[in-house]
Protein backbone atom coordinates (compact mmCIF):
# COMPACT_ATOMS: atom_id res chain seq x y z
CA UNK A 1 0.00 0.00 0.00
CA UNK A 2 1.16 3.49 -0.67
CA UNK A 3 2.20 5.45 2.35
CA UNK A 4 3.71 8.43 0.54
CA UNK A 5 2.55 11.90 1.46
CA UNK A 6 1.38 13.98 -1.45
CA UNK A 7 1.32 17.74 -1.57
CA UNK A 8 -0.88 20.11 -3.52
CA UNK A 9 -1.28 19.94 -7.26
CA UNK A 10 1.92 20.96 -9.06
CA UNK A 11 0.69 20.32 -12.59
CA UNK A 12 -2.80 21.16 -13.76
CA UNK A 13 -3.88 20.16 -17.23
CA UNK A 14 -7.33 21.24 -18.38
CA UNK A 15 -8.95 20.00 -21.56
CA UNK A 16 -5.92 20.27 -23.78
CA UNK A 17 -6.09 19.41 -27.46
CA UNK A 18 -3.31 18.99 -29.99
CA UNK A 19 -3.52 18.31 -33.72
CA UNK A 20 -0.32 18.05 -35.77
CA UNK A 21 0.14 19.90 -39.05
CA UNK A 22 -0.40 16.66 -40.96
CA UNK A 23 -3.88 16.37 -39.45
CA UNK A 24 -3.08 13.66 -36.90
CA UNK A 25 -4.99 14.29 -33.68
CA UNK A 26 -2.58 13.60 -30.82
CA UNK A 27 -4.57 14.79 -27.82
CA UNK A 28 -8.31 15.27 -27.42
CA UNK A 29 -9.77 17.16 -24.50
CA UNK A 30 -7.22 15.69 -22.10
CA UNK A 31 -7.25 16.68 -18.44
CA UNK A 32 -5.30 15.53 -15.42
CA UNK A 33 -3.81 16.94 -12.25
CA UNK A 34 -0.57 15.80 -10.70
CA UNK A 35 0.36 16.32 -7.04
CA UNK A 36 3.77 16.96 -5.58
CA UNK A 37 5.79 13.76 -5.03
CA UNK A 38 3.36 11.76 -7.11
CA UNK A 39 4.66 9.27 -9.68
CA UNK A 40 2.30 9.12 -12.63
CA UNK A 41 2.84 6.51 -15.31
CA UNK A 42 1.32 6.87 -18.75
CA UNK A 43 0.85 3.70 -20.74
CA UNK A 44 -0.87 2.87 -23.99
CA UNK A 45 -0.22 1.69 -27.53
CA UNK A 46 2.17 3.68 -29.69
CA UNK A 47 0.59 6.74 -31.22
CA UNK A 48 -1.80 7.12 -28.31
CA UNK A 49 -0.47 10.57 -27.41
CA UNK A 50 1.62 9.76 -24.31
CA UNK A 51 4.83 11.34 -25.55
CA UNK A 52 2.99 14.29 -27.05
CA UNK A 53 1.40 14.91 -23.66
CA UNK A 54 4.84 15.01 -21.99
CA UNK A 55 6.19 17.31 -24.69
CA UNK A 56 3.24 19.66 -24.22
CA UNK A 57 3.95 19.88 -20.49
CA UNK A 58 7.24 21.71 -21.05
CA UNK A 59 6.26 23.50 -24.22
CA UNK A 60 8.23 21.40 -26.72
CA UNK A 61 4.88 21.07 -28.49
CA UNK A 62 2.27 23.81 -28.63
CA UNK A 63 -1.23 22.98 -27.48
CA UNK A 64 -4.16 24.09 -29.65
CA UNK A 65 -6.70 24.41 -26.85
CA UNK A 66 -7.04 24.05 -23.09
CA UNK A 67 -4.52 25.15 -20.50
CA UNK A 68 -1.49 23.89 -18.61
CA UNK A 69 -0.18 25.29 -15.33
CA UNK A 70 3.09 24.14 -13.76
CA UNK A 71 3.76 25.16 -10.18
CA UNK A 72 1.39 28.08 -10.56
CA UNK A 73 2.96 29.34 -13.79
CA UNK A 74 0.69 29.24 -16.83
CA UNK A 75 2.26 27.78 -19.97
CA UNK A 76 1.27 30.46 -22.47
CA UNK A 77 2.86 32.55 -25.20
CA UNK A 78 4.88 34.48 -22.64
CA UNK A 79 8.50 33.55 -23.34
CA UNK A 80 9.57 34.18 -19.76
CA UNK A 81 6.96 31.79 -18.39
CA UNK A 82 8.10 29.14 -20.84
CA UNK A 83 11.73 29.44 -19.81
CA UNK A 84 10.68 29.40 -16.16
CA UNK A 85 8.69 26.19 -16.64
CA UNK A 86 11.51 24.52 -18.56
CA UNK A 87 13.81 25.20 -15.64
CA UNK A 88 11.40 23.50 -13.26
CA UNK A 89 10.59 20.51 -15.45
CA UNK A 90 13.44 18.11 -16.23
CA UNK A 91 13.13 15.76 -19.16
CA UNK A 92 14.83 12.51 -20.06
CA UNK A 93 14.54 11.39 -23.66
CA UNK A 94 14.39 7.98 -25.30
CA UNK A 95 17.58 8.68 -27.25
CA UNK A 96 19.41 10.44 -24.37
CA UNK A 97 20.26 13.53 -26.47
CA UNK A 98 23.54 14.12 -24.68
CA UNK A 99 25.74 16.80 -26.25
CA UNK A 100 28.33 14.80 -28.23
CA UNK A 101 30.95 17.56 -28.31
CA UNK A 102 31.09 17.96 -24.52
CA UNK A 103 32.45 15.64 -21.85
CA UNK A 104 30.10 14.10 -19.32
CA UNK A 105 31.22 16.68 -16.78
CA UNK A 106 30.46 19.57 -19.13
CA UNK A 107 27.19 18.02 -20.32
CA UNK A 108 25.94 18.23 -16.75
CA UNK A 109 27.65 21.45 -15.63
CA UNK A 110 26.85 23.66 -18.63
CA UNK A 111 23.22 24.48 -17.90
CA UNK A 112 23.91 24.91 -14.19
CA UNK A 113 26.37 27.65 -15.06
CA UNK A 114 24.33 29.26 -17.84
CA UNK A 115 20.83 28.97 -16.43
CA UNK A 116 21.29 28.64 -12.67
CA UNK A 117 24.25 31.07 -12.75
CA UNK A 118 26.51 28.85 -10.65
CA UNK A 119 30.28 29.24 -10.68
CA UNK A 120 32.26 26.54 -12.46
CA UNK A 121 33.47 25.09 -9.15
CA UNK A 122 29.98 24.94 -7.67
CA UNK A 123 28.57 23.40 -10.83
CA UNK A 124 31.29 20.79 -11.08
CA UNK A 125 30.93 19.87 -7.41
CA UNK A 126 27.24 19.34 -7.90
CA UNK A 127 27.94 17.37 -11.07
CA UNK A 128 30.29 15.00 -9.27
CA UNK A 129 27.69 14.44 -6.53
CA UNK A 130 25.09 13.58 -9.13
CA UNK A 131 27.45 11.29 -11.02
CA UNK A 132 28.06 9.41 -7.76
CA UNK A 133 24.33 9.18 -7.27
CA UNK A 134 23.87 7.55 -10.67
CA UNK A 135 26.96 5.36 -10.09
CA UNK A 136 29.11 6.69 -12.89
CA UNK A 137 31.51 9.13 -11.23
CA UNK A 138 34.56 7.58 -12.91
CA UNK A 139 33.31 8.63 -16.34
CA UNK A 140 33.26 12.36 -15.70
CA UNK A 141 35.89 13.19 -18.29
CA UNK A 142 34.90 10.98 -21.18
CA UNK A 143 32.72 11.88 -24.13
CA UNK A 144 29.20 10.44 -24.48
CA UNK A 145 30.20 8.29 -27.47
CA UNK A 146 32.53 6.33 -25.17
CA UNK A 147 29.66 5.25 -22.90
CA UNK A 148 27.17 2.41 -23.15
CA UNK A 149 23.50 3.23 -23.67
CA UNK A 150 22.67 2.63 -20.03
CA UNK A 151 25.51 4.87 -18.89
CA UNK A 152 24.46 7.60 -21.32
CA UNK A 153 20.93 7.51 -20.02
CA UNK A 154 22.15 7.77 -16.44
CA UNK A 155 24.22 10.81 -17.42
CA UNK A 156 21.10 12.28 -19.06
CA UNK A 157 19.17 11.78 -15.82
CA UNK A 158 21.96 13.44 -13.85
CA UNK A 159 21.96 16.33 -16.34
CA UNK A 160 18.24 16.89 -15.82
CA UNK A 161 18.56 16.58 -12.02
CA UNK A 162 21.35 19.13 -11.95
CA UNK A 163 18.81 21.84 -12.66
CA UNK A 164 17.04 20.88 -9.41
CA UNK A 165 13.72 20.50 -11.22
CA UNK A 166 10.47 20.16 -9.32
CA UNK A 167 9.16 17.64 -11.82
CA UNK A 168 11.01 14.97 -13.83
CA UNK A 169 9.57 13.58 -17.04
CA UNK A 170 10.77 10.35 -18.62
CA UNK A 171 9.86 9.75 -22.26
CA UNK A 172 10.38 6.01 -22.81
CA UNK A 173 13.73 6.34 -21.11
CA UNK A 174 14.54 2.63 -21.40
CA UNK A 175 13.11 1.85 -24.84
CA UNK A 176 16.36 2.40 -26.74
CA UNK A 177 18.46 0.34 -24.34
CA UNK A 178 19.78 -3.20 -24.58
CA UNK A 179 17.85 -5.43 -22.19
CA UNK A 180 20.73 -5.86 -19.75
CA UNK A 181 21.00 -2.09 -19.31
CA UNK A 182 17.36 -1.37 -18.57
CA UNK A 183 17.74 -2.42 -14.94
CA UNK A 184 20.44 0.11 -14.07
CA UNK A 185 18.34 2.98 -15.39
CA UNK A 186 15.14 1.81 -13.71
CA UNK A 187 17.08 1.54 -10.44
CA UNK A 188 17.99 5.23 -10.62
CA UNK A 189 14.39 6.12 -11.44
CA UNK A 190 13.11 4.10 -8.49
CA UNK A 191 15.50 5.85 -6.13
CA UNK A 192 14.18 9.19 -7.34
CA UNK A 193 10.60 8.12 -6.74
CA UNK A 194 11.45 7.00 -3.22
CA UNK A 195 13.09 10.36 -2.52
CA UNK A 196 9.80 12.04 -3.31
CA UNK A 197 10.48 13.48 -6.76
CA UNK A 198 7.36 14.28 -8.74
CA UNK A 199 7.60 12.13 -11.85
CA UNK A 200 5.65 11.76 -15.07
CA UNK A 201 6.76 8.61 -16.82
CA UNK A 202 5.92 7.20 -20.23
CA UNK A 203 7.06 3.60 -20.25
CA UNK A 204 6.45 0.09 -21.47
CA UNK A 205 8.04 -1.37 -18.34
CA UNK A 206 4.97 -2.72 -16.58
CA UNK A 207 7.01 -4.06 -13.66
CA UNK A 208 8.24 -0.54 -12.97
CA UNK A 209 4.75 0.93 -13.35
CA UNK A 210 3.32 -1.60 -10.94
CA UNK A 211 6.01 -1.24 -8.32
CA UNK A 212 6.74 2.48 -8.34
CA UNK A 213 3.78 4.42 -9.66
CA UNK A 214 1.09 6.05 -7.56
CA UNK A 215 -1.24 6.63 -10.44
CA UNK A 216 -1.52 4.95 -13.83
CA UNK A 217 -3.19 6.48 -16.87
CA UNK A 218 -4.00 4.32 -19.86
CA UNK A 219 -4.36 6.29 -23.08
CA UNK A 220 -5.53 5.59 -26.57
CA UNK A 221 -6.17 7.93 -29.51
CA UNK A 222 -5.23 10.98 -27.47
CA UNK A 223 -7.77 10.27 -24.75
CA UNK A 224 -7.80 8.74 -21.30
CA UNK A 225 -9.29 5.27 -21.42
CA UNK A 226 -8.86 4.39 -17.77
CA UNK A 227 -6.87 5.57 -14.77
CA UNK A 228 -6.33 4.52 -11.20
CA UNK A 229 -3.83 3.41 -8.60
CA UNK A 230 -1.31 0.84 -9.77
CA UNK A 231 -2.95 -1.77 -7.62
CA UNK A 232 -6.40 -1.20 -9.04
CA UNK A 233 -5.16 -0.74 -12.55
CA UNK A 234 -3.16 -3.94 -12.90
CA UNK A 235 -5.23 -6.31 -10.83
CA UNK A 236 -8.72 -5.09 -11.56
CA UNK A 237 -9.01 -3.07 -14.77
CA UNK A 238 -12.56 -2.05 -15.61
CA UNK A 239 -12.47 -1.36 -19.34
CA UNK A 240 -12.24 -4.10 -21.95
CA UNK A 241 -9.70 -2.07 -23.92
CA UNK A 242 -7.42 -1.91 -20.88
CA UNK A 243 -7.78 -5.62 -20.25
CA UNK A 244 -6.89 -6.38 -23.87
CA UNK A 245 -3.84 -4.11 -23.77
CA UNK A 246 -2.60 -5.59 -20.50
CA UNK A 247 -3.12 -9.13 -21.73
CA UNK A 248 -1.00 -8.33 -24.79
CA UNK A 249 1.81 -6.63 -22.96
CA UNK A 250 2.14 -8.59 -19.71
CA UNK B 1 56.11 -15.98 -56.16
CA UNK B 2 54.37 -13.97 -58.87
CA UNK B 3 51.20 -13.73 -56.84
CA UNK B 4 53.06 -12.57 -53.75
CA UNK B 5 54.65 -9.70 -55.73
CA UNK B 6 51.20 -8.78 -56.98
CA UNK B 7 49.90 -8.80 -53.42
CA UNK B 8 52.79 -6.65 -52.25
CA UNK B 9 52.01 -4.16 -55.02
CA UNK B 10 48.33 -4.17 -54.12
CA UNK B 11 48.96 -3.63 -50.46
CA UNK B 12 51.15 -0.63 -51.08
CA UNK B 13 48.97 0.74 -53.90
CA UNK B 14 52.02 0.51 -56.13
CA UNK B 15 49.99 -0.15 -59.27
CA UNK B 16 47.74 2.81 -58.59
CA UNK B 17 50.68 4.98 -57.86
CA UNK B 18 52.58 4.02 -61.02
CA UNK B 19 49.51 4.65 -63.16
CA UNK B 20 49.19 8.07 -61.56
CA UNK B 21 52.85 8.83 -62.20
CA UNK B 22 52.66 7.75 -65.85
CA UNK B 23 49.62 9.99 -66.43
CA UNK B 24 51.17 13.03 -64.79
CA UNK B 25 54.54 12.71 -66.51
CA UNK B 26 52.75 12.06 -69.81
CA UNK B 27 50.69 15.21 -69.34
CA UNK B 28 53.73 17.33 -68.67
CA UNK B 29 55.63 15.92 -71.66
CA UNK B 30 52.64 16.64 -73.90
CA UNK B 31 52.45 20.19 -72.60
CA UNK B 32 56.14 20.87 -73.17
CA UNK B 33 56.02 19.27 -76.60
CA UNK B 34 53.00 21.36 -77.54
CA UNK B 35 54.79 24.53 -76.54
CA UNK B 36 57.92 23.47 -78.41
CA UNK B 37 55.92 22.69 -81.58
CA UNK B 38 54.49 26.17 -81.46
CA UNK B 39 57.99 27.47 -81.37
CA UNK B 40 57.57 28.88 -77.88
CA UNK B 41 60.85 29.84 -76.38
CA UNK B 42 60.80 29.19 -72.63
CA UNK B 43 62.65 31.81 -70.62
CA UNK B 44 62.21 30.66 -67.06
CA UNK B 45 65.51 32.27 -66.12
CA UNK B 46 63.88 35.69 -66.45
CA UNK B 47 61.19 34.91 -63.88
CA UNK B 48 63.01 35.16 -60.51
CA UNK B 49 63.65 38.88 -60.77
CA UNK B 50 59.90 39.48 -60.93
CA UNK B 51 59.56 37.54 -57.70
CA UNK B 52 62.45 39.01 -55.73
CA UNK B 53 65.87 40.57 -56.08
CA UNK B 54 68.89 41.01 -53.88
CA UNK B 55 70.43 44.44 -53.88
CA UNK B 56 73.55 44.85 -51.77
CA UNK B 57 72.60 41.65 -50.00
CA UNK B 58 69.19 43.09 -49.13
CA UNK B 59 66.03 41.21 -50.07
CA UNK B 60 63.70 43.25 -52.28
CA UNK B 61 60.28 41.83 -53.18
CA UNK B 62 59.45 41.93 -56.88
CA UNK B 63 56.08 42.91 -58.33
CA UNK B 64 54.66 39.41 -58.01
CA UNK B 65 55.47 39.12 -54.32
CA UNK B 66 54.21 42.65 -53.74
CA UNK B 67 51.01 41.66 -55.48
CA UNK B 68 50.84 38.52 -53.37
CA UNK B 69 50.96 40.68 -50.25
CA UNK B 70 47.91 42.61 -51.44
CA UNK B 71 46.14 39.42 -52.47
CA UNK B 72 46.72 38.01 -48.99
CA UNK B 73 45.51 41.22 -47.35
CA UNK B 74 42.33 41.27 -49.40
CA UNK B 75 41.80 37.58 -48.78
CA UNK B 76 42.13 37.44 -45.01
CA UNK B 77 39.97 40.49 -44.36
CA UNK B 78 37.35 39.27 -46.83
CA UNK B 79 37.49 35.79 -45.34
CA UNK B 80 36.67 37.00 -41.84
CA UNK B 81 33.86 39.18 -43.20
CA UNK B 82 32.61 36.29 -45.35
CA UNK B 83 32.29 34.01 -42.33
CA UNK B 84 30.56 36.69 -40.26
CA UNK B 85 28.15 37.68 -43.05
CA UNK B 86 27.48 34.02 -43.79
CA UNK B 87 26.67 33.20 -40.18
CA UNK B 88 24.47 36.24 -39.65
CA UNK B 89 22.57 35.59 -42.89
CA UNK B 90 22.07 31.93 -42.00
CA UNK B 91 20.71 32.86 -38.56
CA UNK B 92 18.44 35.45 -40.18
CA UNK B 93 17.08 32.86 -42.59
CA UNK B 94 16.38 30.49 -39.71
CA UNK B 95 14.82 33.12 -37.46
CA UNK B 96 11.12 33.54 -36.76
CA UNK B 97 11.11 37.14 -37.95
CA UNK B 98 9.55 37.58 -41.36
CA UNK B 99 11.57 40.75 -41.96
CA UNK B 100 14.90 39.09 -41.18
CA UNK B 101 14.06 36.17 -43.45
CA UNK B 102 12.98 38.53 -46.21
CA UNK B 103 16.16 40.62 -46.09
CA UNK B 104 18.36 37.53 -46.04
CA UNK B 105 16.49 36.05 -48.94
CA UNK B 106 16.72 39.18 -51.08
CA UNK B 107 20.46 39.48 -50.39
CA UNK B 108 21.05 35.84 -51.30
CA UNK B 109 19.09 35.97 -54.53
CA UNK B 110 20.81 39.18 -55.64
CA UNK B 111 24.37 38.11 -54.92
CA UNK B 112 24.14 34.54 -56.07
CA UNK B 113 22.36 35.25 -59.32
CA UNK B 114 24.57 38.03 -60.69
CA UNK B 115 28.20 37.77 -61.84
CA UNK B 116 30.87 38.68 -59.31
CA UNK B 117 32.51 40.92 -61.90
CA UNK B 118 29.35 43.03 -62.17
CA UNK B 119 29.12 43.21 -58.38
CA UNK B 120 32.69 44.45 -58.14
CA UNK B 121 31.98 47.17 -60.72
CA UNK B 122 28.73 48.07 -58.97
CA UNK B 123 30.46 48.32 -55.61
CA UNK B 124 33.26 50.47 -57.03
CA UNK B 125 31.35 52.77 -59.35
CA UNK B 126 28.01 53.09 -57.51
CA UNK B 127 28.37 52.26 -53.83
CA UNK B 128 31.91 53.49 -53.18
CA UNK B 129 31.28 57.15 -54.17
CA UNK B 130 28.12 57.24 -52.04
CA UNK B 131 29.81 55.79 -48.96
CA UNK B 132 33.07 57.51 -49.77
CA UNK B 133 35.22 54.38 -49.46
CA UNK B 134 38.50 53.61 -51.20
CA UNK B 135 38.96 50.96 -53.85
CA UNK B 136 40.55 48.45 -51.49
CA UNK B 137 37.55 48.59 -49.15
CA UNK B 138 35.19 48.37 -52.12
CA UNK B 139 37.00 45.26 -53.32
CA UNK B 140 36.89 43.64 -49.89
CA UNK B 141 33.19 44.45 -49.50
CA UNK B 142 32.27 43.12 -52.94
CA UNK B 143 34.19 39.90 -52.38
CA UNK B 144 32.89 39.24 -48.88
CA UNK B 145 29.28 39.96 -49.79
CA UNK B 146 29.56 37.59 -52.73
CA UNK B 147 31.28 34.75 -50.87
CA UNK B 148 29.19 35.39 -47.74
CA UNK B 149 26.01 34.39 -49.53
CA UNK B 150 27.50 31.00 -50.38
CA UNK B 151 28.92 30.62 -46.88
CA UNK B 152 25.49 31.32 -45.42
CA UNK B 153 24.01 28.35 -47.24
CA UNK B 154 26.80 26.18 -45.87
CA UNK B 155 26.14 27.38 -42.32
CA UNK B 156 22.43 26.85 -42.76
CA UNK B 157 22.90 23.28 -43.97
CA UNK B 158 25.21 22.59 -41.02
CA UNK B 159 22.80 24.05 -38.48
CA UNK B 160 19.78 22.25 -39.89
CA UNK B 161 21.73 18.97 -39.89
CA UNK B 162 22.21 19.03 -36.11
CA UNK B 163 19.90 16.41 -34.62
CA UNK B 164 16.53 17.74 -33.47
CA UNK B 165 17.09 16.05 -30.11
CA UNK B 166 19.98 18.44 -29.41
CA UNK B 167 17.69 21.46 -29.71
CA UNK B 168 15.10 19.81 -27.52
CA UNK B 169 17.59 18.79 -24.84
CA UNK B 170 19.02 22.28 -24.74
CA UNK B 171 15.62 24.00 -24.53
CA UNK B 172 14.48 21.53 -21.90
CA UNK B 173 17.44 22.54 -19.76
CA UNK B 174 16.27 26.14 -19.97
CA UNK B 175 18.97 27.53 -22.30
CA UNK B 176 17.80 30.53 -24.30
CA UNK B 177 18.25 30.83 -28.08
CA UNK B 178 21.59 32.58 -27.87
CA UNK B 179 23.04 30.09 -25.38
CA UNK B 180 21.65 27.23 -27.43
CA UNK B 181 23.38 28.38 -30.61
CA UNK B 182 26.56 29.44 -28.87
CA UNK B 183 27.21 26.34 -26.77
CA UNK B 184 25.26 23.49 -28.36
CA UNK B 185 24.33 23.96 -32.00
CA UNK B 186 27.15 25.96 -33.61
CA UNK B 187 30.04 23.96 -32.09
CA UNK B 188 28.51 20.85 -33.62
CA UNK B 189 27.53 22.47 -36.91
CA UNK B 190 30.90 24.12 -37.53
CA UNK B 191 32.82 20.90 -37.05
CA UNK B 192 30.71 19.38 -39.79
CA UNK B 193 30.94 22.27 -42.23
CA UNK B 194 34.69 22.88 -41.95
CA UNK B 195 35.43 21.15 -45.28
CA UNK B 196 32.89 23.16 -47.35
CA UNK B 197 33.84 26.37 -45.52
CA UNK B 198 37.43 25.71 -46.54
CA UNK B 199 36.41 25.28 -50.17
CA UNK B 200 34.74 28.64 -49.83
CA UNK B 201 37.98 30.17 -48.56
CA UNK B 202 39.83 28.68 -51.51
CA UNK B 203 37.26 30.14 -53.92
CA UNK B 204 37.81 33.46 -52.23
CA UNK B 205 41.57 33.32 -52.76
CA UNK B 206 41.05 32.61 -56.45
CA UNK B 207 38.19 35.08 -56.91
CA UNK B 208 40.31 37.82 -55.37
CA UNK B 209 42.13 37.94 -58.74
CA UNK B 210 38.98 39.52 -60.19
CA UNK B 211 39.39 42.74 -58.24
CA UNK B 212 42.22 43.64 -60.62
CA UNK B 213 39.45 45.09 -62.81
CA UNK B 214 39.14 48.06 -60.48
CA UNK B 215 42.90 48.65 -60.68
CA UNK B 216 43.94 47.02 -57.45
CA UNK B 217 47.52 45.91 -57.88
CA UNK B 218 47.19 42.43 -56.49
CA UNK B 219 49.08 39.44 -57.83
CA UNK B 220 47.07 38.80 -61.00
CA UNK B 221 47.04 42.46 -61.96
CA UNK B 222 50.81 42.67 -61.62
CA UNK B 223 51.25 39.41 -63.52
CA UNK B 224 49.13 40.80 -66.33
CA UNK B 225 51.28 43.88 -66.58
CA UNK B 226 54.55 41.95 -66.59
CA UNK B 227 53.19 39.54 -69.20
CA UNK B 228 52.17 42.33 -71.52
CA UNK B 229 55.53 44.05 -71.17
CA UNK B 230 57.75 41.00 -71.49
CA UNK B 231 55.62 38.48 -73.42
CA UNK B 232 56.56 35.84 -70.84
CA UNK B 233 52.88 34.87 -70.76
CA UNK B 234 53.20 31.18 -69.89
CA UNK B 235 56.05 31.56 -67.42
CA UNK B 236 54.37 34.36 -65.49
CA UNK B 237 50.93 32.83 -65.36
CA UNK B 238 52.27 29.37 -64.49
CA UNK B 239 54.22 30.98 -61.68
CA UNK B 240 51.25 32.76 -60.14
CA UNK B 241 49.09 29.66 -60.67
CA UNK B 242 51.67 27.74 -58.63
CA UNK B 243 51.49 30.37 -55.90
CA UNK B 244 47.66 30.22 -55.80
CA UNK B 245 47.92 26.43 -55.69
CA UNK B 246 50.39 26.53 -52.82
CA UNK B 247 48.14 28.90 -50.86
CA UNK B 248 45.05 26.76 -51.37
CA UNK B 249 46.81 23.51 -50.52
CA UNK B 250 48.33 24.95 -47.35
CA UNK B 251 44.91 26.12 -46.25
CA UNK B 252 43.30 22.72 -46.88
CA UNK B 253 46.06 20.98 -44.94
CA UNK B 254 45.68 23.26 -41.95
CA UNK B 255 41.93 22.79 -41.88
CA UNK B 256 42.22 19.03 -42.33
CA UNK B 257 44.41 18.98 -39.24
CA UNK B 258 41.87 20.89 -37.15
CA UNK B 259 39.05 18.81 -38.51
CA UNK B 260 40.77 15.64 -37.36
CA UNK B 261 41.64 17.09 -34.00
CA UNK B 262 38.16 18.32 -33.10
CA UNK B 263 36.13 15.55 -34.65
CA UNK B 264 32.94 14.68 -32.76
CA UNK B 265 31.64 11.14 -32.69
CA UNK B 266 27.87 11.09 -32.56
Amino acid sequence: MNTKEFGDYIIRVDNIGKTFDNGVVALKDFSTNIRRSEVVVLIGPSGSGKSTFLRCLNGLEEIDSGSITVDGIPLDDNKKNRLEIRKEVGMVFQHFNLFPHLTVLKNISLAQMLVRKKSRVEAEDETMQLLKKVNIAEKANVFPSQLSGGQQQRVAIARALAMKPKVMMFDEATSALDPEMIGEVLEVMKDLAVEGMTMVVVTHEMGFAREVSDWVIFMEDGMKVEEGTAEHFFSDPKMDRTKLFLSQIL
Amino acid sequence: MGSSILQFCKRHHLLDFSAYLVLMVGGIILLLKGAEDQGYYWQWFRIPKFLYQFEDGRFIAGPILNGLKITLNITWISLILTYIIGLVTALMRLSNSLMARGIARAYLELTRNTPLLVQIFFMYFVVAPILDIDRFTAAVLALSLFEGSYASEIYRAGIVAVNKGQWEASYTLGLNSYQNYRYIILPQAIRRILPPLTSQAISLIKDSSLVSVIAIYEMTMNANEIASETFLVFEIFFTIAAIYLALALTLSRVVAYFEKRYRVVT
